[in-house]
């Protein structure tokens, strides 16, 4: 047995276990996360290779998709409402916010129902259970990433010069992607009792559309509202999209400070509800 | 902990909820179910039907100890490496596991149908908790243990069954755990593989592994393990010597109920109380030689007349396969009708039955094609085979005759030419 193995042998796997009926409600576990990241590396392949496998167009779709509804945004929304867009051409003003809400939307449905889908394995085999909606809201990046191509196309196109601000995107897909965990954490549980999530999901995300300032820009909402309105993180994800991209003074702190609050609060609550399900998952599911 | 105990059990038990009433799998039924408890304050709340898998479960294994886990359909075996893999959670007591753990509950679990053999060989090993330099490392052992490597960059929907279940258990093979859970895996495939996984196991033990085994197969149980554990209903009701065990194990489930057998009467109208299968040497030792008659006595205790009975032994291998039926009026004996006790004695023709594990089971009908009256396990037994070895498939073996004649012989004096033609004798 060479070296590479011996190491990987002595930091694959727990040595000792105690198997017990209840653990604390805030013992986390993140630790036994931490020894199973090539699971989670592998479950996120698997997803990634098994997303487009016998489709004809393949990861073409991943362009096909967000380009459609921007395309449909421009020609209802731009030519027939005549919605403002913040005197930047509509197609690239929406552009720039289906592009994160395509990731969120995508990787909130997978979270929330990837322990049903891969319920072979949790009925089957150990591993922590958050592997899997980990797994699920970072495969749907790759087709965020290129996505993301296509829009540096209709910069050049639109004569958008990028600034040093495009990379904020990064920390923002972040948030998104947290916040897309966080919910998997809510909905995953209750999925594996009740499969009406499933049917749910689509249409709250349907609805999250339009309470998300993708057709229209931020600065429509009545100000009385607009802390309201701020509650939605994507609020503050998409308007920081849009100053990233567009270069703008000052993205809306107040905005992305609400919603990076909700975030956290969800994905902690999120935390302790998943963990305390968890170990009926297999008995359920 | 002491250092020599891989597993520490300490009064382990598992309680489920038993579904009596409809499962409750839509929110709209189980909120009109919580309305309909409001709505009568509670009165006619549902009463929670609990049941317990486990139940005050305690052993210790030593490290490189086998242990075989065996037991009736429901006595726990499963539910038992569930707890002890950490897939479930225990009601009850804990357990310590001291080194590398790894569980096969059932091979090939997690296998992506879309994916390569190669890349479900790392999704499979990732699964199983090897990292990505430990499958590296071991990737072309992987594939030629599975036989299969022309095929290892299709994806495994176009896999045969028999492919399929060869990687799956190649990988897990190379797991090399310190203590592995092994679910009835090893009954997967041919006879040839299964030969091989018996071989891996093996190896195993040589290694110094310490292997947790739930099987049927009273065969490998006894090749594999020095000790078993007999759940009955959740309760561990011996744990000591494989000999002991096996055979407390064969005389409980002697003359029980079939578990497909479910009969609405309280008082059964016929029960067989005693069973036996004798070889040709009139001896009753649960081992059968390969080709021999056996002589079945069964004998019977009626609580009424029953007309024209059918009585029906069938023979089943421990895979379930249904192997043959010797029914009392297909055979031409016609039983006008049963009373009181009796005994029946059926003697079988030469069994060609390949060597592995069987089960005889005896079932009577009223009137041929009337209502099942009885249907009972009447002993376990195991075919050994000397001769055959490794060579037996299928589940008969009988010799035929050949003849071979070369038709066109080949031009080319380096190949010989077979030019007699020869008769199989065996």
């Amino acid at each position: 047995m060479n070296a590479a193995v011996q190491k990987a042998l002595s930091t694959g796997a727990e040595r000792h276990v105690v198997i017990r009926p209840t653990k604390g409600l805030f013992d986390l576990e993140m630790g036994s996360v931490w020894r199973y990241r090539d699971l989670l590396h592998t479950l996120m392949m698997r997803d990634i290779q098994v997303l487009y496998k016998q489709a004809a167009l393949g990861a073409a779709w991943a362009i096909i998709q967000p380009v459609f509804a921007v395309v449909v945004f421009t020609v209802v929304f731009g030519n027939f409402a005549k919605m403002p867009s913040d005197g930047i051409p509509y197609p690239i003003f929406a552009f720039a916010a289906v592009l994160p809400w395509t990731y969120f939307a995508e990787a909130t449905r997978r979270a929330s129902t990837g322990l049903v889908d891969d319920a072979d394995l949790v009925r089957k085999v150990y591993f922590p259970r958050l592997i899997i909606p980990l797994a699920k809201v970072s495969a749907p990046l790759l087709d965020f990433a290129i996505a993301f191509c296509v829009l540096l196309i209709m910069m050049a196109f639109y004569g958008v010069m990028p600034s040093v601000k495009l990379f904020a995107i990064i920390p923002l897909i972040l948030i998104a992607g947290t916040l897309a965990l966080a919910i998997g954490l809510w909905l995953g549980p209750i999925n594996v009792r009740f499969r009406d999530v499933k049917h749910t999901v689509p249409f709250m995300l349907q609805i999250g559309m339009y309470a998300s300032p993708i057709v229209y820009p931020l600065s429509q909402v009545p100000a009385e509202w607009k802390a309201l309105y701020s509650l939605n993180p994507m609020v503050g994800v998409i308007e920081g999209f849009r100053w990233a991209v567009f270069d703008r003074d000052s993205p809306d702190f107040v905005a992305l400070g609400i919603g990076l609050l909700v975030v956290l609060a969800l994905l902690l609550g999120g935390l302790v509800w998943f963990k305390d399900q968890e170990q009926s998952f297999a008995d359920v599911i | 902990m002491d250092k020599d105990i891989a597993i520490s059990v300490r009064g382990l038990g598992k309680r489920y909820v038993r579904n009596s009433g409809p499962k409750h799998n839509s929110l709209r039924e189980v909120l009109v179910g919580k309305l309909t408890t409001l709505a009568t304050l509670g009165l006619k709340r549902r009463r929670k039907d609990h049941f317990w898998a486990l139940s005050d479960i305690s052993f210790d294994i030593r490290k490189g100890e086998n242990v075989g886990i065996i037991g009736l359909n429901g006595a726990g075996k499963s539910t038992l490496l569930k707890v002890l893999s950490r897939i479930v959670t225990p009601t009850t007591g804990e357990a310590h596991i001291n080194g590398r753990l790894g569980a096969l509950l059932e091979v090939g679990t997690g296998f992506h149908q879309e994916l390569t053999g190669r890349e479900n060989t790392f999704l499979y090993g990732a699964i199983l908790g090897m990292n990505r330099t430990e499958v590296e490392a071991k990737f072309d052992a992987i594939v030629e243990f599975a036989e299969i490597r022309e095929f290892i960059d299709t994806p495994v929907k176009r896999y045969s069954s028999g492919m399929y279940v060869r990687l799956a258990f190649a990988v897990a093979a190379h797991l090399d755990p310190d203590i592995l859970l092994l679910d009835e895996v090893l009954a997967v495939g041919d006879a040839a593989f299964q030969r091989k996984c018996m071989a891996f196991a093996r190896s195993l033990e040589k290694k110094g592994s310490t292997i947790l085994f739930v099987s049927h197969n009273m065969y490998s149980i006894k090749t594999m393990c020095q000790r078993v554990i007999f759940l009955k209903k959740g309760r561990v009701v011996f744990d000591g010597p494989t000999a002991e065990g096996l055979k407390l194990y064969e005389d409980d489930s002697r003359m029980k109920d079939a578990h497909w057998f479910w009969s609405d009467d309280d008082e059964r109208p016929i029960k067989f109380t005693s069973g036996v299968i004798e070889s040709s040497a009139g001896v009753d030792s649960g081992v059968i030689a390969h080709g021999d008659r056996l002589t079945i006595r069964l004998r019977y205790s009626t609580t009424r007349r029953i007309m024209a009975p059918d009585v029906r032994v069938s023979i089943d291998r421990q895979d379930n396969t249904h192997c043959m039926t010797f029914s009392s009026k297909q055979d031409g004996m016609d039983i006008p009708w049963i009373e009181g006790e009796g005994e029946l004695v059926i003697q079988t023709p030469p069994l060609k039955l390949t060597s592995d594990f069987y089960l005889a089971n005896v079932a009577v009908r009223e009137k041929s094609v009337g209502k099942l009256l009885a249907a009972q396990i009447i002993a376990h037994f195991h075919v050994s085979d000397h001769d055959l070895g490794s060579l037996s498939y299928g589940v008969f073996n009988e010799p035929g005759a050949w003849r071979h004649a070369a038709l066109a012989p080949a031009n080319d004096s380096e190949v010989p030419a077979p030019t007699r033609a020869f008769i199989a004798t065996r």
